[in-house]
């Protein structure tokens, strides 16, 4: 386990005041979100970030670690095992105590890291009994990603979920815990599984809380999830689309289905295959994909229809436009 | 099945055989909406008067509602109150907006 240098997580240099520390963890919080940052890593970036700030956001704790780490570049304490071996010497905590703050606990401290767990995971584990003698314990929440296929057809799935617990004896261990879920067909991104009783452990006889499930569906390399619907890129050749044909097309969850181009259909022509999405229709976008005019059939075939189709101007629009304005 | 980490640990393997996908036929009600936040049944009221969660006013809390889609913005919501501080009105703002930029996404990427 690495010593995490949670000032050099947020920017900061170790003496900074709260004010400084909150200002970099806001800037990082909107660099790293989700829908804002183009970088590949983001979601591991503001995990990082999420975990110093807890740290560093809370007085008690930050004051703790910055003994600790003093103890640590002493050389004093950690009972260290060479580089990533950091161990917390035992009782490193003594004389702090954590609080929990209004937006933060056990549950919210999941996906934090291995250091932080062992450092603040029991601190947390005991506060939380200490203050709620008889409470039910906290919901949990993950995310789980599953291909489109499981999606449609359903079916059980593993996941394993690590935490630090206390033992019997009030010491911390961690347990990790396999569960065989099984997932209902049609799921769809962004919906919760929620499995009863599987959260956090109660205290005092309480109930445990319910363990959430957030639904991501891996990216498919033919479809693409909107809502309940399914759609794919269907690409046809222009004499396809001008005349009308049948086509073959992969059907999502196994085995090909006829599907039935109509004459005169344009790129773009939506085809609609009735309940073949996760819980709505397979969509078919049409595409025109042109053959190459690379042999001296193909390029007569093109002249062909060029004069044909002599009537036909593309570029009508363009003209009617440049004359308006 | 083995511990993810070189540190010891204890594993313990559960078969669950209940879940319930969160929606129209096992909605969750507002005190359940509340604790899968982490907050209470008057935060739940506030974010519906600001419009973040979609609930008859009308009628009492206890009687509300919600599905996937308000789960996910109530914790959104949530996350955007402890980060950046911000008040439900703006948390609304910043909501929608989100909503319509992953849809213009959404579509933008079916465009290919």
């Amino acid at each position: 386990m690495e010593f995490k240098d949670y000032y050099s997580a947020l920017g900061v240099e170790p003496k900074a005041g709260e004010d400084e520390i909150r200002k970099a963890y806001r800037r990082l919080a909107r660099k790293y979100h989700p829908d804002v940052s183009q970088e590949a890593d983001a979601e591991a970036r503001m995990r990082e970030v999420n975990e110093a700030w807890d740290v560093l956001g809370n007085k008690e704790k930050r004051a703790a670690y910055d003994a600790l780490a003093e103890r640590v570049k002493s050389g004093a304490g950690a009972a260290s095992g060479g580089p990533g071996g950091f161990q917390p010497p035992p009782g490193w905590d003594a004389g702090f105590e954590f609080h929990r703050g209004p937006d933060g606990g056990p549950a919210d401290h999941a996906d934090f890291s291995e250091f932080f767990s062992s450092l603040f995971g029991a601190a947390e584990r005991r506060e939380a009994a200490r203050r709620n003698f008889r409470a039910r314990g906290e919901d949990h929440h993950a995310a789980i990603e599953v291909p489109l296929e499981f999606a449609l057809s359903g079916g059980e799935r593993e996941i394993q979920l690590r935490a630090m617990e206390l033992d019997s004896q009030g010491q911390p261990e961690w347990v990790t815990r396999t569960l065989r879920v099984n997932i209902p067909r049609g799921v769809r991104p962004g919906q919760y599984i929620r499995l009863a009783g599987q959260g956090l452990p109660g205290h005092g006889g309480e109930p445990a809380g319910d363990l959430y499930l957030e639904v991501r569906i891996a990216p498919h390399p033919l479809y693409r999830v909107d809502g309940r619907d399914l759609l794919m890129t269907l690409p046809v050749t222009p004499s396809e689309a001008a005349l009308g044909a049948e086509v073959e097309v992969p059907l999502p969850g196994g085995g090909t289905g006829a599907v039935r181009v109509p004459p005169n259909a344009r790129p773009g022509l939506k085809l609609r295959l009735k309940e073949r999405g996760l819980g709505g229709h397979l969509y078919l976008v049409l595409e025109l994909a042109l053959p190459p005019a690379d042999s001296d059939a193909a390029r007569a075939a093109y002249e062909q229809l060029a004069q044909a189709t002599a009537g036909f101007d593309p570029r009508r629009q363009l003209q009617a436009g440049a004359r308006a304005s | 099945m083995s511990p993810s980490s070189s540190s010891s640990g204890r594993t313990t393997a559960v078969t669950v055989t209940h879940c319930t996908v969160v929606g129209a036929s096992d909605p969750l009600a507002a005190a359940e909406l509340a604790r899968a936040c982490g907050a209470t049944l008057e935060w739940v009221a506030e974010l519906a008067a600001s419009g973040i969660l979609d609930a008859p006013a009308a009628r009492p809390v206890q009687e509300w509602r919600f599905g996937s889609t308000e789960l996910q913005r109530a914790l959104e919501a949530r996350r955007l109150q402890r980060d950046f501080d911000v008040n439900l009105d703006a948390a609304a703002l910043i909501l929608d907006l989100q909503q319509e930029l992953r849809r213009l996404r959404a579509a933008l990427a079916l465009r290919g």
